[in-house]
């Protein structure tokens, strides 16, 4: 059974429709991100998950219970969840420890039970040794520790956290990717986490929802997202790509200026017809001085590159094909050098090639 | 009203000067600052307007009376009799009472209409702003018309209700006096905390609410210990205001037959005059402010107190759901024990020919207008004088902070902090006291300004320079000096840079400051009172002075015109700078 | 002769009187101190003896009368306007031409001190005998007489239950219903405190404090208390109880038969006046004979016998009058205000 469940979720202010029909499913235990850009609607579905707006429209269930509809509303102090905010909201004016007990007592439990739990958390995300200090105190990276702890110490049956690390520098935005990633194996409690960078959701995240304007408009595991995007916004939005027009004539998909025989494609583009758009990663396409040998499943065409900038880790160069006004994004290892102006083999993987609504 | 302590440490860019050590008397003149001389003579200004007052009234309370010697024995005087005594405790009694009171009033209107879905809030903070403008001892009159035990309307309707043999109201009494002074000084807490909650982000409660905290345990818990320390500066200024006001003990506590601080000062200056007495006697008033002041100070310092600042993320109001209503019923009570009934009764009173007869046709008249307006000696001069005094006081405060306000900010001289300091001062005098130093310094010979004009607007001008410079010093500090910096890059002098580019920034916070300056100004009473003269009394002590016969319908008359004045300069406030303005704490 | 025929001829009379004495009547020392008055242009008159509307009224009148001769009125309680005025000596501030208080101690002080202007009215000589010669080095003199007597509100008491005598206000049957001046500010309140004292010793005050009587500043806010029905009876200022119950308002006046109180106060010229002329003639004025009238019509004691008293005022030979020594006022004031705030408050 899912633990928890979005179901066509609308969100009105006003005229303006915030969140516009969201369905999704979490299993126990999963961690899935709402990836966007802001203003998509994200954080306004994470806050009626969490209870803090109800919905226009739609149910949010937990465990077959029904939380949110418009027809009434569970509030946030009774569904059993936690949050961590943007802002943190660590309480300046309660000492760590109190803090992250807060929630503990609120739970009726026995001061040693909270003592002992509080401690073992602390020590977890290494804080133990801070207790007794106020938030003042702490530099950011340590204050989002406690507001981890503090989230983490209820055992919540949700875990919510809206973009809890845009306002860490970015060596510690790293560091405590892979220790949200860390407190989540080890407690497997079902989060939902929202973010605008791709790469703390690729990180951290089971699967993520990638929104648009309201709407999701792709959920699925980090690597499918990347590799197979459903739709420009995604492809565009997770990573770099190049969007490629193209037309279906026969076994020929045809681009401006040059062909790719479709049976390379996966699945010989069964399903498809007339105009496609192709998402192609820069990475995907490999550049050669001659003519590569044909097969594997590759597919070469000549060009000229009229573009190119050095970033250390690779090469990017853009690439014209002959007769064609198209400029392809190609990424390269650093010691593959190309000069403006020289003429190149530019090689296709059809294989990674995405078909995008 | 804003008060903000100076903040020095708030400036962000320094100004670089060349420093160049002189080695003679051409080098000396070349790099002598004209900065230098401007910062002599405000230095002599202010010591002349803060600490020459705050030194006499030290100075005279160790001062034999007639040969000026050292003594103790106004001390011995001030102190040696048991009523005396008993007056000093009495003030502090009734500070703690009005705080409490006062807390009671403000703390959940506040947190009403910063963090609910109440009602009506706009209207509601029209309100605070009514009991605030509305003079201490207007409203004290107004509540002798409610709550006299025996005709007051409040118990005329129990009487008439009940059928009791007395009234259920005696305002004549401490708790009236008590109840009286917070009706009009809460608005101080509440501008304090309201501040503070508006500061607080939504996301602090937010993070109580998921943990499974309900609105009530995050009221308590989170939300009223953040602002605290707000709270605490509010609660401690009612407590000064409360010990230091004069009128509405003078109106109250006198019938009532106690003393307190204030009253007992203003016996002090009975025939013969006794001002050293007095001198020795208003220590306390100061000592318990300083001590106040470091209490709190104490007590914010203690880690888990941080400043509010900055907007803190997307704000969601608390569902009240039924509850609303009921928070708005208690700002609508609040509403009608400040602003309500009492303008009514006095509205009543003031169109009255007399004002127990009731509402009646036949009661109507226009006669007490008539007789003030048009047949009362000095009524329509304490109206002028009134309103040019507080205009002038108005100018000099803001100039003099100004000025200051730059040059610190500016760092245009070294030990810049002092001036600061000294413009900050007066905020922690005691309106009476600093009237009494006033008094003890430049009334008598060789100044002898005993009853000008000149006395009082600069007694004025001292006491309300912390409300002008931290609203300057706000204002300078919100332009960055680059903007003047690129005038002089393209070869404007300073002088230029301040008239085309500070002054036109300036604008606005000025005219906001001049208000800010100008309507306390034109009310205040616990130093005109000890200062002001036949010829030139304003009308807060023309009204204290018709208050001593009881004729009530020329009071209310009067009251009204005072009123109606000040509700004008607030709407110029509104129309030029905004609707909040003097709700704002900042 | 019925009363509105007394009036037409006295209106007439004052107007007749008025066109006249501009035209002709100016006394030589009346003209030359008017001519020198008129340079002056205006006196400044510290009064307690009278209501303001009253005292503002006087100012008028004697404006009226010498035109270009405007009259300052600063009035307050006696005692607030000596505590001004001791404040401006004080302070080496010249603002006070006539000082006219309540406590006639502060007269006998400030001629000792060399404060006073020593100045005899010609119209003084036409005073009562009994008013002349206050002073006998004709330092101050009389401007107003006047008397505390009981008055209670008609609505609330009636006739029968009202006091009769001083000692009936001790009944604890007025406990909360009396009303009071207060000595510290009224120097009328002083006086009555004080022949108390001397008719029945120091333990009045402390009986007539247990039943806990209200205490405003100045004695006439003993008469807008009785008005709004707060407190029921008063020892009270006749004059302005006359007045009130002209205008129609529920009030009566009980002549004590332990004697009315009766108060001479004076006024004097300060030394070193501003306007020392508009004073002379200002002082000549409050003691002639037109101004006796303008005080019958407010109900003031006369100060001359020349003059018919008002209607409904009954004359001082009618009833019982008791009248402290100007010795005891000087010494007792002082006593008394400190007897008052230990034994009432404050």
């Amino acid at each position: 059974m899912s633990k928890l469940v979005l179901n066509g979720l609308v969100r009105k202010f006003g005229e303006v429709t915030a969140v516009d029909d969201i369905n999704l499913e979490l299993a126990e235990g999963e961690f899935v991100s709402l990836l966007g850009p802001s203003g998509c609607g994200k954080t306004t579905t994470l806050r009626m998950i969490a209870g803090f707006i109800n919905p226009t429209q739609g149910s949010i269930e937990m465990d077959g219970r029904v939380l949110s509809s418009p027809g009434g509303v569970v509030p946030p102090e009774r569904r059993q969840m936690s949050m961590i905010f943007q802002s943190y909201a660590i309480w300046p004016n309660m000492t760590v420890a109190e803090n992250v007990g807060f929630g503990l007592k609120l739970r009726k439990l026995s001061g040693d039970e909270v003592r002992r739990r509080t401690g073992e958390i602390l020590e977890i995300v290494q804080m133990g040794h801070l207790a007794a200090r106020y938030p003042a105190e702490l530099s950011g990276g340590q204050q989002q520790r406690v507001a981890l702890a503090r989230a983490i110490v209820v055992k919540p049956a949700v875990l919510l956290l809206d973009e809890p690390l845009s306002n860490l520098d970015a060596n510690l935005r790293e560091e405590m990717r892979f220790e949200i990633r860390r407190l989540h194996d080890e407690f497997r409690i079902t989060t939902v986490y929202v973010t605008h960078d791709q790469a703390e959701a690729m990180v951290t995240s089971d699967r993520i929802a990638v929104m648009n304007q309201g709407r999701i408009e792709q959920v699925d595991d980090p690597f499918t997202l990347y590799t197979k995007p459903r739709t420009r916004f995604v492809a565009g939005f997770i990573g770099r790509t190049n969007f490629l027009l193209a037309k279906r004539d026969g076994d020929a998909v045809r681009f401006e200026g040059f062909a790719i025989p479709a049976h390379l494609f996966e699945d010989g583009l069964a399903g498809t017809g007339g105009n496609l758009q192709f998402s192609v990663r820069p990475q995907s396409l490999h550049l050669h001085r001659a003519a590569p040998a044909a097969g594997r499943g590759r597919h070469a065409i000549e060009g000229r590159v009229v573009e190119r900038a050095f970033l250390g880790e690779f090469w990017d160069y853009l690439v014209t094909p002959k007769d064609s006004r198209l400029r392809l994004r190609i990424s390269a290892p650093p010691l593959a050098v190309y000069k403006v102006d020289e003429p190149v083999w530019v090689e296709f993987e059809p294989s990674q090639m995405a078909v995008i609504d | 009203m804003r008060m903000t302590p100076p903040d020095s440490a708030g400036t962000t860019t320094i100004v670089p000067r060349v420093e160049t050590r002189p080695d003679g008397a051409t080098t000396w003149m070349r790099s002598f600052e004209p900065a230098m001389l401007l910062w002599l003579l405000l230095i002599a200004i202010l010591a002349f307007l803060v600490l020459s007052p705050m030194l006499r009234l030290v100075f005279a309370s160790f001062e034999d009376r007639v040969t000026g010697a050292f003594t103790l024995a106004n001390y011995a005087e001030a102190y040696g009799r048991p009523r005396y005594v008993q007056a000093l405790f009495n003030s502090l009694a009734l500070g703690a009472s009005v705080a409490v009171i006062a807390t009671l009033f403000a703390v959940p209107i506040a947190w009403a209409i910063s963090r609910t879905d109440m009602p009506a809030k706009g209207f509601i903070r029209m309100v605070v702003l009514g009991a605030f403008i509305m003079p201490p001892y207007l409203g004290a009159v107004a509540w002798m018309l409610l709550a006299g035990p025996n005709s007051g309307w409040l118990n005329r309707i129990w009487i008439g209700l009940t059928g009791a043999e007395t009234g259920l109201f005696n305002i004549y009494s401490f708790t009236g006096l008590a109840f009286v002074i917070a009706v009009y000084s809460y608005p101080y807490i509440f501008v304090f905390t309201n501040a503070a909650l508006d500061l607080v982000s939504s996301e602090m409660e937010d993070a109580a609410n998921i943990l499974g905290a309900g609105t009530w345990r995050t009221t308590l818990n989170i939300t009223l210990p953040l602002v605290f320390p707000a709270i605490l500066g509010g609660i401690i200024v009612v407590f000064l205001e409360a010990i230091s006001l004069f009128g509405t003990p003078a109106l109250l506590a006198l019938p009532a037959r106690f003393n307190v601080v204030t009253t007992q000062l203003w016996q002090f200056f009975e025939f013969p005059v006794k001002v050293e007495t007095a001198a020795a006697y208003s220590m306390p008033l100061l000592f318990i402010t300083i001590g106040l002041f470091g209490l709190q100070k104490l007590i914010l310092a203690r880690k888990g107190f941080v400043a509010l600042t900055g907007k803190g993320g997307e704000r969601r109001l608390i569902r009240l759901g039924p509850w609303r209503w009921v928070m708005f019923a208690y700002c609508m009570f609040i509403g009608a024990l400040s602003v309500f009934g009492p303008v009514i009764v006095l509205a009543q009173a003031a169109f009255a020919r007399a004002w127990g007869r009731g509402f009646s046709w036949a009661n109507l008249t226009l006669r007490n207008f008539e007789y003030l307006l048009f047949e009362h000696d000095s009524a329509r001069q304490s109206i002028v004088n009134s309103f040019t005094y507080a205009g002038a006081t108005a100018f000099i405060a803001i100039g003099l902070a100004l000025c200051i306000a730059y040059i610190v900010n500016r760092r245009l001289v070294p030990w810049g902090g002092v001036l600061a300091f000294m413009c900050m001062a007066p905020f922690v005098i005691p309106g009476i006291v600093l009237a009494i130093g006033f008094y003890a310094a430049y009334a008598p010979p060789p100044l002898a300004l005993s009853g000008t004009a000149t006395i009082m607007i600069l007694a004025f001008a001292t006491r309300f320079l912390p409300i002008a410079y931290a609203n300057s010093a706000a204002g300078i500090r919100s332009i960055n000096p680059e903007m003047e910096e690129a005038v002089r890059i393209l070869g404007g002098g300073r002088l230029l840079a301040i008239r085309r580019v500070v002054a036109p920034l300036l604008k606005k916070s000025l005219v906001g400051g001049w208000i800010l300056v100008f309507i306390p100004a034109t009310r205040e009473l616990s130093a005109a009172i000890f200062l002001a003269g036949p010829h030139n009394r304003v009308m807060s002590v023309l009204l204290y002075d018709l208050s001593e016969e009881g004729n009530f319908e020329v009071l209310s008359a009067f009251g009204g015109l005072l009123l109606v004045a000040t509700l004008i300069v607030v709407a110029i406030g509104f129309r030029a700078i905004g609707r909040d303005f003097m709700l704002r704490g900042n | 002769m019925p009363w509105g025929l007394v009036r037409v001829c006295q209106c007439l009379w004052l107007v007749a009187g008025l066109s006249w004495a501009e035209a002709a009547t100016l006394t030589p020392n009346e003209a030359a101190l008017y001519e020198a008055a008129k340079k002056e242009g205006e006196v400044t008159w510290y009064v307690g003896q009278f209501a303001t509307d009253v005292a503002q009224q006087f100012g008028k009148n004697f404006t009226e009368r010498y035109p270009g001769v405007k009259v300052n009125v600063y009035r307050a309680t006696g005692q607030v306007v000596f505590q001004r005025l001791s404040q401006d000596m004080k302070a080496g501030v010249r603002q006070c031409d006539l000082f006219s208080s309540t406590d006639i101690g502060h007269s006998v002080y400030l001629k000792a001190q060399g404060q006073y202007l020593r100045y005899k009215p010609e119209n003084a000589a036409g005073l009562i005998p009994a008013f002349q010669n206050i002073d006998p080095d004709g330092y101050y003199h009389t401007t107003q007489v006047n008397t505390v007597t009981i008055l209670y509100n008609t609505d609330k008491v009636k006739p029968e239950e009202a006091p009769r005598k001083w000692t009936d206000l001790l009944d604890p049957k007025w406990k909360n219903k009396i009303s009071l001046g207060h000595p510290g500010f009224s120097g009328t309140a002083g006086t009555w405190v004080l022949m108390m004292r001397e008719l029945y010793g120091a333990g009045y005050m402390e009986k007539l404090a247990k039943n806990n009587p209200q205490a405003g500043r100045s004695l006439n806010d003993t008469i807008t208390m009785l008005n709004a029905a707060e407190r029921v009876v008063a020892a009270g200022p006749t004059a302005t109880a006359l007045r009130s119950i002209a205008k129609g308002n529920p009030m009566a006046i009980v002549y004590p038969e332990d004697g009315a109180v009766l108060q001479i106060s004076v006024s004097a010229i300060v030394k070193d006046a501003p306007h020392p002329n508009a004073a002379k003639l200002f002082f000549e004025y409050l003691l002639s004979r037109e101004h006796s009238v303008a005080l019958a019509e407010t109900y003031y004691e006369l100060l001359r016998p020349d003059v018919d008293p008002a209607p409904g005022a009954k004359p001082m030979r009618e009833f019982k009058i008791v009248q402290p020594t100007i010795e005891a006022i000087v010494k007792g004031i002082p006593e008394i205000k400190e007897l008052w705030r230990d034994t009432i408050g404050n």
